[in-house]
C-alpha cells in the first residue's frame, strides 16, 4: 500500500509539477534576456487557460463538443497558445519597450502595475463568475478514461498534461540549441550590445522570447483548466508566484533549472499533503525557496555569480 | 556578498505576499448562503399602507457562489415586488455586493448605515461576514437578517442579528445522526476548509458522530486549493463517509471528480453551503439544507408563488426562500410601524421585528424568534444528488 500510495503521490506531484514548470520556463526566459522578473506573467496563464474555456465554449462545451474531442485539444491548446503568446508581445511592446535603459526597478514596477491591470481587465471583462472546463465530460474518468494498474490509478487527462509538458520541453530544447534563433537569444542574453554589433536585432530577439515565454504559460493554462477545471480571474496570481519561485529554485534565466524547479514544486506540494497535512503545503513550499537560495542562491543549476577581481 | 540578500529579501517579500493572499481570503465562498425568507403567504388583501422605505441586501451577487447569491437577490427582489403591489407599499431593494468576502462586507455595512434611508438590511449571507459587520450593525440599531448563515454564535455576539434558519449546532448532530444511522457510518473523514463557518460545523459533527460510536478523522485544506488530488490519495480505504463542511460547491464537484478519477468509491456528505445544483452534481452524495424545497410544499398559495417566480426568474434551488422570508419579515415589520401611525425608523423596525409572528411563510412553517434572534423550530433537511445531477430530498 505504501508504495502504491508513494507512485500515487508521485504522479499528482508530477501534473501540478509540469504546470508549475511551463509557468517558470516562461519566467526563466525572460529573466535570461532581459534580467527582468515579468510578474504579469501568471496573468498571461489566465488569459491562456480563458482562452481555452471560451474556445470550449464555442465548439459546444464539455458535454456536446461539435467535433472530436482530440482536434477539440489541440485547437484549445494551440488558440490559448497564440493568444497568450499576442498578449506577451503587447504587453513587451508597451509596458516593458519603453523602461528598457531605465533603472532596473522601473520595468519591474511596471510588471506589477500590468499585472494588476490584467486582474482587473479579466474581471470587468469575463465577471468574477467561475468557469469550469467540466473535464470529465469530455475525457471520461471512469475506468474507459483511465489507467488503473492496481490500486494506482492514473487519467488520460493527466497522462495528456505530462506528456505534452516534455513534448513542449524538448521542444523548447530544440529550439534554444539547435536553431539559429535560438542561437541568437543565447547571444543577446549573453550581451545584448555584442550580439547587436553581430548584427542580430535585439528587439526581434526579444519579441519572439516573450512570444515563446508566453505561448507557453498559455499552454499551461489549458492544462490547469483540464486537470484542475476551475478558471477564474485570480489564478494567476498563485500559478504566477509558484512559477517565479520554481524558477528561482532552478536558477533563473536558466531553462532545465526552470523545468527542474516546477517538479520539485509540485512534487514537495504533492508530498507534504499526502504525507503531513495539506495546512503545510505552502509552507513547505516556500521553505525549500529559502534554503536553497541560502544554500545556494543561484540555484540549484544556475551558474554561479563570477566575481571580477 | 550583494546577490544572495537581494534573493532572499525578494523571496522574503514573496512569503509575505502569499500569506497576505491567504489570509486577506479570496473571494468567493459561499456560505449556504440563502436569505432567510420572511413569513410568505402573502394575501392579506388588507388596505393600501403608505409606507417608504430602503432596505438594504448584501450577498455573494458575484463571484465564486454568484449562482447562489443572485437567486438571493432575485428573491429579494419578487419579495418586494409582490409586498408593495399587495400592500401597496413602497419599498426598495439597496444592492451591495460582497462576494461572499467579509472584507468587502465590512465596506459595504458601513455604506448602508450612512445611508439613511435604509431602515435594515437582509443578509449578510456568510456567517464569516456576519462577524465582520455585526459589530457596525449593532451599534447603528441597524436589525440585519440573514438567511443562510448558519454558525451558532452569531445571534448570541450580534444585539440586531436575526436569521430564519436553524444554526450549525442544531446542522452537526442532524447529518452525524443521518451518517450513523441511515448510512451505517463507522469511520468518517471531515475535511474543513478553515473558514469559521467549517471549522465550527466540523467539531460539532465531530462530537456528534463521536457519540454516536463512530470513528473520525480530520483534515484542513484552504478554499482557494486547487488541486484535492493529494488529499484523495489520502483517503483510507475503510473510509464510510467523507463530510464537507465547505462554502464552495465547485471545489467539492472537483473534489467528488478527483474522488472517482482515483477509483474512490466513497459518498460525500456536504453541509449547506454545497448546496448548489449548478455547482455539485456527484451523483449519490448527500448535502443538507437548512431549507425545505418549497416546490415539495403542499400549500396552494406558496406554489402559486414558486409559479409566478419561475415566470420570471427561472429556476432556484434553496437558499432563494429564506431570503425571500427574510425580506418579508423586515417588510411587515416596517410596514407595522407605519400602520401604528409612525415612521420607519431604525429602531422602530428592529423593536417591531423582536416582536415577529407571522402564522405562515414561503417556508412551510410560521416565524418568530427567540430572544436572541434565531428562528423557532427550524430544522434541517437532507438531500441526495441523483444521476441527473437533481437534488431529491430523503428525509
Amino acid at each position: 500500500m505504501d508504495v502504491d500510495f508513494f507512485v500515487q503521490q508521485l504522479v499528482n506531484g508530477l501534473t501540478l509539477g509540469s504546470v508549475y514548470a511551463l509557468i517558470a520556463l516562461g519566467y526563466s526566459m525572460v529573466y535570461g534576456i532581459l534580467k527582468l522578473l515579468n510578474f504579469a506573467h501568471g496573468e498571461v496563464y489566465m488569459f491562456g487557460a480563458f482562452i481555452g474555456y471560451f474556445v470550449l465554449s464555442a465548439l459546444g462545451g464539455a458535454s456536446s463538443p461539435s467535433i472530436p474531442v482530440a482536434p477539440l485539444l489541440v485547437i484549445m491548446f494551440l488558440a490559448a497558445m497564440l493568444g497568450a503568446g499576442l498578449l506577451g508581445v503587447v504587453i513587451e511592446r508597451y509596458a516593458y519597450r519603453p523602461l528598457r535603459n531605465a533603472p532596473r526597478i522601473a520595468p519591474l514596477i511596471s510588471a506589477i502595475g500590468v499585472s494588476f491591470f490584467l486582474q482587473a481587465s479579466a474581471l470587468l471583462l469575463f465577471t468574477a463568475q467561475f468557469r469550469t472546463y467540466d473535464t470529465p465530460q469530455l475525457i471520461p474518468i471512469d475506468t474507459t478514461g483511465r489507467i488503473d494498474a492496481g490500486p494506482l490509478h492514473i487519467s488520460l487527462t493527466r497522462i495528456l498534461v505530462i506528456v505534452s509538458t516534455i513534448g513542449l520541453m524538448i521542444a523548447l530544447t530544440l529550439l534554444v540549441s539547435r536553431t539559429r534563433l535560438g542561437k541568437a537569444m543565447r547571444a543577446v542574453s549573453y550581451d545584448r550590445e555584442a550580439a547587436a554589433m553581430m548584427g542580430i536585432d535585439p528587439d526581434k530577439v526579444i519579441v519572439a522570447t516573450f512570444f515563446i515565454g508566453s505561448a507557453l504559460a498559455g499552454a499551461a493554462g489549458v492544462m490547469f483548466g483540464l486537470v484542475f477545471e476551475r478558471v477564474f480571474h485570480l489564478m494567476g496570481f498563485t500559478a504566477g508566484l509558484k512559477g517565479f519561485t520554481a524558477a528561482v529554485i532552478g536558477g533563473i534565466g536558466n531553462i532545465p533549472g526552470a523545468m527542474l524547479g516546477g517538479l520539485i514544486i509540485g512534487l514537495a506540494e504533492s508530498f507534504s499533503t499526502g504525507y503531513i497535512s495539506s495546512t503545510f503545503q505552502n509552507l513547505i513550499v516556500f521553505g525549500i525557496l529559502i534554503v536553497i537560495l541560502l544554500v545556494r542562491p543561484t540555484g540549484l543549476l544556475g551558474s554561479p555569480v563570477l566575481k571580477k577581481v | 556578498m550583494k546577490t544572495p540578500r537581494f534573493w532572499l529579501l525578494l523571496a522574503l517579500v514573496a512569503v509575505l505576499a502569499v500569506g497576505a493572499a491567504a489570509c486577506g481570503g479570496d473571494d468567493d465562498e459561499d456560505d449556504g448562503a440563502a436569505a432567510p425568507e420572511t413569513t410568505g403567504g402573502g394575501d392579506t388583501g388588507g388596505e393600501a399602507v403608505d409606507c417608504t422605505a430602503s432596505i438594504g441586501i448584501m450577498g455573494p451577487f458575484t463571484g465564486d457562489v454568484a449562482a447562489i447569491g443572485q437567486e438571493q437577490l432575485n428573491w429579494a427582489k419578487f419579495a418586494v415586488d409582490t409586498f408593495n403591489e399587495e400592500r401597496g407599499t413602497s419599498f426598495e431593494l439597496v444592492e451591495g455586493d460582497t462576494q461572499l468576502d467579509p472584507a468587502q462586507a465590512s465596506v459595504v455595512a458601513p455604506q448602508f448605515v450612512d445611508n439613511d434611508a435604509i431602515v435594515a438590511v437582509v443578509g449578510p449571507a456568510g456567517s464569516q461576514e456576519v462577524d465582520a459587520v455585526g459589530g457596525i450593525y449593532s451599534d447603528a440599531s441597524m436589525a440585519f437578517i440573514s438567511g443562510s448563515a448558519t454558525a451558532t454564535n452569531l445571534t448570541e455576539d450580534y444585539e440586531t442579528f436575526y436569521r430564519v434558519v436553524p444554526t450549525d449546532a442544531d446542522q452537526g448532530p442532524t447529518v452525524a445522526t443521518y451518517m450513523v444511522e441511515e448510512l451505517g457510518a463507522q469511520n468518517v473523514f471531515i475535511i474543513d476548509d478553515q473558514s469559521s463557518y467549517s471549522t465550527g460545523l466540523a467539531d460539532s459533527a465531530t462530537a456528534a458522530l463521536e457519540d454516536g460510536g463512530a470513528t473520525v478523522s480530520r483534515e484542513s485544506v484552504s478554499q482557494d486549493q486547487t488541486d484535492f488530488s493529494s488529499l484523495v490519495s489520502a483517503v483510507a480505504d475503510d473510509t464510510d463517509v467523507i463530510f464537507l463542511p465547505w462554502q464552495v460547491a465547485a471545489n467539492a464537484q472537483l473534489f467528488g471528480n478527483q474522488l472517482a478519477e482515483q477509483g474512490k468509491d466513497v459518498p460525500i456528505f456536504g453541509s449547506d453551503g454545497l448546496f448548489s445544483p449548478d455547482d455539485f452534481k456527484v451523483a449519490g452524495s448527500y448535502v443538507s439544507s437548512f431549507a425545505p424545497d418549497i416546490t415539495g410544499l403542499d400549500d396552494p398559495a406558496i406554489q402559486d408563488m414558486v409559479a409566478a417566480f419561475e415566470d420570471e426568474y427561472g429556476d432556484f434551488g434553496t437558499f432563494g426562500p429564506p431570503t425571500f422570508a427574510a425580506t418579508t419579515v423586515v417588510m411587515e415589520a416596517a410596514t407595522a410601524v407605519c400602520e401604528g401611525g409612525e415612521e420607519p425608523t431604525r429602531e422602530a423596525v428592529l423593536e417591531q421585528m423582536d416582536q415577529t409572528d407571522l402564522p405562515d411563510s414561503i417556508l412551510g412553517q410560521p416565524i418568530s424568534f427567540t430572544e436572541n434572534g434565531d428562528i423557532n423550530d427550524a430544522t434541517f433537511f437532507i438531500f441526495q444528488v441523483q444521476d441527473d445531477g437533481s437534488y431529491q430530498l430523503v428525509e
